[in-house]
């Protein structure tokens, strides 16, 4: 990717600016580490840092020459001397995250952040403590936002003609993933709970996760009627579809039939899926329309053939961002 | 002036994950056109909760309407040629198309790549879908969730042992949308050095997979569950209340020396069993020491920080009324961003139609009354 081709970046690492310095650096920018905090796994610093370059000059001589400054404050609020650099270059785009707004100087991981943001609160089992998403997910929704910002920075400069100071905050960033929690209080008064592998819709809950012969798939019982008839058509040609022949699906409402009816249709549809590998599954979903996945492990991403064909994955670590196609010209 | 004032997106994406791909660009000043139709409701207008627990009414959503802020609703029906030929004046009026469709539809409906190109050269296409659109699996239909399975990242969830567990919402359509924006961005700063356009595409399985990076750099043969490679203490401990919890994750030994200091010798279950929550995170957060309530959606939408922050914005709407909205989370000094109501269906058709597109009033007029406007 080369969209910011020519475009300088220069980078105070403590986490939060992590991905968004390696989302620049796959853009194309030429991104240059001044200052990287301590406390990452090799495996971290293999992922988030390994690529981009060290700096070999002091830092007042990067930054004015810099487009774009990334400036980590999750361990410091203050940094009068970067201040005082970066207020040298009018046209440097200077992006401050910090771990809460405002100022507060409060420590952060990624842990408290995703405690903060409500999503721990839902994830995991109803019998278990809160459970945080794989990876450090805050950090990376972080990241993400300061890539945004530092591209919106670039853009508010060609109309203002000027740099400016953006200050992106991990806790709100990790709150604006949280897009149901705070919604459905405001407007219900109901509070989410963890529920584990069960889609629950008012009284009823339908299953996500389903052994097949080799592993895992995930699919739910959900008011699509043709993604149900398309599903009890296979298991018709098998002869295991049972009493979900019978089933007129547009007529009535998975979500408001009892729980102990959806448990009999839902033994039926996991035998089926049992005999069967996730390979089998996922070619069926995907040439009969079933809105079903197969559950894949880290090895089996890593070497999947549709993968392969977007060329995603570079030395066993995610590559490009998103695929970019120039104009078509008509011959 | 904001940071995108100028900008001109004609939006035909729905539900989830496109909207939010286009919800920052138009709280940043970026005028972004929201083609819909009363004849395909977006399926976002009819999720709850609803104002009111007026379920059937497209305007009641409040899920929709704090995706959709600062944005304008046209009504086209796509599926009348007509509709098509309307829609193709919209895009060669645009900067930028966004879409989230099913494979295919775009070019059925005229607007595939090859003719966005000729009815607008330096167009910019922004796509998003759960494969993307080439390789084996371009045709697969699935959803948000998708994504978390074909990524690692349903099987990486989860205790220790246990069998893989989906994200309990659709992460997918949060991640995803967010490398969009980046996209978008990144191609309007290339379109202003070269004059070309282009069509960027985004897969939701490979975001997901770019934010477990690390975890593609280490290949556990294990999930993490809430532990980490060199931060210890590092999870959540149970406080006095139903389901309340804190966590807590020290990072040196200056850190667990403040804890200790705090709490005592012991296991840290129970020392933090008798306290509440959200007081002991101020304690230990003031002794230095990363600890933070687990909070559910009411301290969520009531968080003090968040509040002061401006992170939700009371927002007036026609039918919602006063309304808390989210924010970008950012604070541009120079630029600031101004966040607007979600629009109601159709509610700028003569605006967009007649004042953008030039139409006149009797074309307008006659569409709609055939059923293209609609």
């Amino acid at each position: 990717m080369s969209q910011l081709a020519g475009i300088r970046v220069v980078v105070l690492a403590d986490r939060l600016v992590d991905l968004g310095a390696k989302m620049l650096s796959e853009l194309g920018a030429e991104v240059v580490v001044s200052e990287a905090g301590d406390g990452l796994s090799p495996a971290r610093t293999a992922a988030w840092r390994a690529e981009l370059r060290h700096a070999d000059k002091p830092l007042a001589e990067l930054l004015s020459e810099a487009d774009i400054l990334l400036d980590d404050r999750r361990r410091t609020t203050q940094r009068p001397e970067v201040e005082a650099l970066a207020g040298s270059n009018p046209a440097l785009v200077h992006v401050v995250a910090t771990g809460f707004p405002l100022g507060d100087p409060r420590p952060v991981t990624d842990l408290t952040l995703m405690a903060e943001s409500g999503l721990m609160h839902v994830t995991g089992t109803p019998d278990a403590p809160p459970l945080r998403l794989p990876g450090e997910q805050a950090y990376a929704l972080t990241g993400i936002q300061v890539a945004t910002a530092a591209l919106m920075g670039l853009a508010a400069r060609r109309r203002i003609g000027r740099g400016q100071r953006i200050v992106v905050s991990a806790l709100q960033a990790a709150a604006c993933a949280n897009y149901r929690e705070a919604v459905m209080f405001d407007w219900t008064g109901r509070i989410g709970r963890r529920q584990g592998n069960m889609l629950v819709r008012g009284t009823s809950g339908v299953r996500q996760v389903w052994p097949c012969a080799d592993g895992y798939v995930t699919w739910s019982m959900i008011d699509n009627p043709g993604m149900m008839r398309a599903v009890v058509a296979q298991m018709e040609a098998e002869g295991v579809a049972g009493e979900l022949s019978d089933i007129e699906w547009e007529d009535i409402l998975v979500a408001e039939t009892e729980q102990a009816t959806i448990d009999r249709w839902q033994a039926i549809v996991a035998a089926f899926f049992a005999r069967h590998t996730r390979a089998e599954l996922g070619q069926w979903s995907l040439t009969q329309g079933w809105g079903l996945s197969t559950i894949m492990t880290l090895p089996e991403v890593r070497e999947s053939a549709h993968l392969k064909a977007r060329g995603f994955f570079r030395n066993g670590l995610p590559g490009p961002l998103f695929q970019t196609h120039p104009p078509e010209v008509a011959s | 002036m904001r940071a995108l004032e100028g900008l001109k997106i004609a939006d035909f994406s729905w539900v989830g994950a496109g909207p939010r791909a286009t919800k920052e660009l138009a709280d940043n000043g970026a005028l972004v056109v929201k083609v819909e139709s009363a004849k395909r409701l977006d399926l976002g207008r009819k999720s709850p909760p609803f104002a009111k627990g007026e379920r059937g009414n497209p305007d009641a959503s409040a899920f929709f309407a704090q995706t959709n802020t600062s944005k304008k609703s046209v009504t086209i029906n796509l599926a009348d040629p007509q509709g098509q030929a309307l829609a193709k004046k919209l895009v060669g009026w645009a900067d930028v198309v966004v879409e989230n469709f099913g494979p295919g539809y775009m070019e059925r409906i005229g607007l595939g790549w090859a003719e966005l190109c000729k009815v607008n050269p330096g167009v910019i296409l922004a796509s998003v879908s759960v494969a993307g659109r080439t390789g084996p699996m371009a045709g697969f239909r699935g959803y948000g969730n998708s994504a978390a399975a074909h990524s690692g990242h349903a099987d990486m969830t989860g205790w220790p042992g246990s069998e893989p567990h989906m994200p309990p919402f659709a992460y997918g359509d949060v991640v995803a949308p967010m490398f969009l924006t980046v996209a978008i961005l990144a191609a309007l700063e290339a379109r202003e050095r070269t004059g070309q356009g282009s069509w960027v595409e985004v897969s939701q399985i490979e975001p997901m997979a770019h934010v477990i990076a690390d975890l593609f750099a280490e290949m556990p043969a294990e999930k993490p569950g809430n532990a980490d490679p060199l931060m210890d203490p590092h999870g959540v401990f149970p406080c006095a209340g139903e389901d309340a919890w804190i966590a807590i994750a020290c990072e040196d030994e200056t850190q667990r020396a403040a804890l200790k200091g705090m709490l005592g010798e012991g296991e840290l279950a129970e020392l933090t069993a008798d306290h509440d929550a959200f007081e002991l995170a101020e304690r230990l957060a003031a002794a230095g020491v990363s600890a933070s309530p687990v909070r559910d959606g009411k301290a969520l939408s009531e968080h003090p920080a968040l509040r002061a922050a401006g992170h939700f914005v009371a927002v007036d709407h026609p039918v919602l009324g006063p309304s808390a909205m989210p924010a970008p989370p950012m604070e541009m000094e120079a630029t600031p961003h101004a966040v607007g109501p979600a629009p109601c269906l159709g509610a700028n058709n003569t605006e967009v139609f007649e004042g953008y597109l030039g139409m006149d009033r009797a074309e307008i007029d006659r569409l709609a009354a055939n059923g293209v406007i609609a």
